[in-house]
């Protein structure tokens, strides 16, 4: 049986080029894909926004590493070279630096949303889950990317990140080991955080977003709570949910250029590791980490580095299995959002304490 | 619907604000280093009281004696603007007395004597090719190698490769100012044998006014010119002495003649004034010159420099800052 198909197959002669390709199959697929209409409307967005500045941060990142150098003495140059002398170099580098700002912050909305409208019900768990595995991920491609132009931010923030990472009881010497290659910040350092940064670190975000995507296909998107006919109403995915995000990347695109044209991609002074006068200030998206080690010092500095950050990032996981009622109604999960807001207003107030401490 | 509304309303407010939020982080966090920002004018300023200078915010650069001046501080207001073409820098400092001499000669009726006294001077070290570690220790990684060391005098003003170079710019009340100038320099690599300091292409800098025997004067005021700013004769204006028996008690003569630069030696216009107990100095020059032994400057990037200021001294005294930053403002 399997025989006769192959030999049906080789006997029919591949017309289109997908034909030839063999992926008329997947091509019909996509072209008949019915999704909800709301997928992608101008009220719901940040995860079509995500989508595009990702693939912004991979196309500008790549670019990026056709100039880049990871050595001590060369990637500063590298990196002032790509953003002063070539043609658009400031626009890529300012695309990649609020980039990766923007997503952080859409990436926190789309979850604040998933949250609020209880998008990780069943049978959605794994798409939450699979989301908040991406979230995690970012700050390692912000902690490794932070060491690459050889700056002095860069390269202080790292030492101040290696001396969090070595206080973790039992493993903290072994991590540091693995990520520093030996005992100081130099050239071995660099060129594990660009291998992290370019390919293992990507490599991981591409497969957590196949499953995200996975799950999103199997298990569909999230409707509205109030059900009504318009949430009802499907669309061809290609080419109409399509073009729609061809117009939000291209608008992300545009907005993200002007912002890099006006304000470049900061970039110091080149790293001075006999410097230690320099104080790096924590950057916007870890003030309330660097508030937890603060307040938790000596003995207990475990607890800001580890326990709490933990706990929370495993509460976090661990939502849709907490709140596993199928209620989505924000009004009907009262205590779920009580909490929810406790913690977020708790964090927010050492953001804004860590903001006042180290930038005014 | 009105309830959707409302929600994604409230998200564009937030994104609005992120986004705000973000553009603010484009500033590099960390150590403050003192900022000179650079305001654009439409109009160059033509002197130093030109309206243009208004514009500009002073940075009160402070300096630290060195040698005979240890212990010693000076203060220097600092302002900068720039052009579609040109960059401008005024520095004002507070000085008691103004240093031309540089060795003038004075003849009391018998014969010619150096007299004492040397030149007040101010100087800019920026970066052509990046110099190690010159962003966060300044002139200290360049200018002053270890007292002792092998090339501790001819090596005193220089880097450490050849790859890592500096462009000093070098006003001098007595031997550049008067031609309208400041001396264009270089930095490279020092040498066991070599200072790593050179002259920009071209010609410039001063030439001594003396006799094969080192005696007296060779040159004085041509008929029909006029000495230039300071009394100081400019090797130009200089015609050489024919009747030593025309001087009388008293009289004096330039002994470094500034010569009138040209090529990259040129670069750098001056304008000075000295009253009140003050000097105030502007200095100019093309963003970029197109030449290979000057900084070119991007008014997108921001540049490291660090000063030295002499009070009547030789190199070896100075009052040296810390390094500042120069932006350019929009």
């Amino acid at each position: 049986m399997r025989a006769k198909t192959l030999n049906n197959t080789a006997e029919k002669r591949p017309e289109s080029l997908w034909e030839k390709l063999a992926l008329d199959g997947m091509v019909m697929r996509l072209r008949t894909l019915e999704i909800y209409s709301g997928a992608l409307t101008w009220n719901r967005f940040f995860g079509s926004l995500l989508l595009a500045l990702l693939v912004l941060l991979f196309l500008s990142g790549a670019f990026m590493a056709f100039y880049y150098s990871p050595a001590p003495g060369y990637a500063y140059d590298s990196v002032d070279y790509a953003l002063f002398s070539l043609p658009f170099g400031d626009a890529i580098k300012g695309i990649h630096h609020y980039g990766w700002n923007l997503f952080l912050i859409v990436m926190g909305l789309h979850l604040a949303r998933g949250f609020i409208v209880g998008a990780y019900k069943p049978p959605r768990q794994f798409v939450w889950v699979s989301g908040v595995l991406i979230l995690l991920i970012v700050p390692a491609f912000i902690i490794t990317g932070d060491l690459l132009p050889w700056d002095q931010k860069g390269y202080w923030s790292t030492q101040v990140r290696i001396s969090i990472m070595k206080s973790v009881p039992w493993v903290g010497d072994i991590m540091v080991q693995l990520v520093q290659g030996g005992p100081m910040t130099g050239i071995v350092a660099l060129t594990r955080f660009y291998v992290l940064h370019i390919i293992f670190l990507p490599c991981l975000l591409v497969l957590l977003l196949g499953i995200h995507f996975h799950f999103i296909w199997q298990r569909g998107l999230c409707g509205l709570i109030s059900e009504d006919n318009s949430s009802k109403i499907t669309v061809r995915f290609f080419p109409f949910i399509f073009n729609r995000w061809l117009v939000l990347f291209l608008c992300v695109t545009l907005v993200l250029g002007f912002i890099s044209w006006y304000w470049p991609a900061p970039l110091g002074d080149p790293a001075d590791p006999t410097d230690s006068t320099f104080v790096p200030k924590p950057e916007w998206w870890v003030l309330f980490l660097n508030q937890l080690v603060s307040i938790f010092r000596g003995p207990w500095s475990v607890f800001g580095s580890v326990i709490i950050p933990g706990g929370l990032t495993a509460l976090l996981i661990a939502v849709p299995f907490i709140d596993s009622s199928s209620e989505r109604h924000p009004a009907r999960r009262k205590i779920t959002l009580i909490i929810a807001t406790i913690i977020a207003m708790v964090l927010l107030t050492l953001s804004i304490i860590g903001y006042l401490e180290h930038h005014v | 619907m009105r309830k959707q509304k409302k929600t994604s309303l409230v998200m564009f407010l937030v994104l609005a604000f992120g986004i705000v939020f973000m553009m603010n982080s484009h500033e590099v966090i960390g150590a403050s280093k003192q900022t000179l920002s650079a305001a654009k004018v439409k109009k160059a300023p033509a002197g130093l009281n030109d309206p243009a200078w208004k514009k500009a915010k002073v940075a009160d650069v402070h300096f630290e004696g060195k040698e005979s001046f240890a212990g010693k501080n000076a203060l220097v207001a600092t302002k900068a603007v720039y052009t579609d073409q040109e960059i401008y820098f005024l520095f004002s400092w507070k000085d008691a007395n103004k240093s031309v001499t540089k060795g003038a000669w004075a003849y009391d009726g018998q014969k010619w004597q150096h007299q004492k006294g040397n030149e007040d001077r101010i100087s800019l070290l920026f970066e052509i090719n990046r110099i190690n570690n010159f962003a966060t220790k300044g002139c200290a990684i360049t200018c002053h190698v270890p007292d002792g060391a092998p090339n501790a005098k001819e090596g005193k003003f220089g880097t450490a490769t050849a790859a890592e170079k500096g462009d000093l710019w070098h006003w001098k009340a007595a031997r550049s100012d008067p031609a309208g100038f400041a001396d264009d320099t270089w930095l490279t690599n020092t040498s066991e044998e070599k200072g790593g300091r050179k002259s920009d292409a071209g010609k410039g800098g001063d030439t001594r006014n003396m006799t094969g025997d080192k005696s007296m004067p060779k040159y004085m005021l041509a008929p029909g010119k006029m000495l230039a700013k300071n009394g100081i004769l400019l090797a130009s204006d200089a015609v050489e002495i024919k009747d030593y028996s025309a001087f009388k008690a008293g009289d004096t003569l330039t002994y470094r003649m500034p010569k009138n630069p040209e090529g990259s030696r040129a670069d750098i216009k001056a304008q000075s004034n000295y009253a009140n107990g003050s000097w105030t100095v502007m200095l100019s020059r093309n963003l970029d010159t197109g030449h290979d032994d000057d900084v070119a400057f991007n008014p997108r990037k921001k540049y490291n420099f660090a000063m030295a200021l002499f009070d009547d001294s030789g190199d070896e005294n100075s009052y040296d800052s810390e390094v500042v930053t120069l932006q350019f403002k929009r």
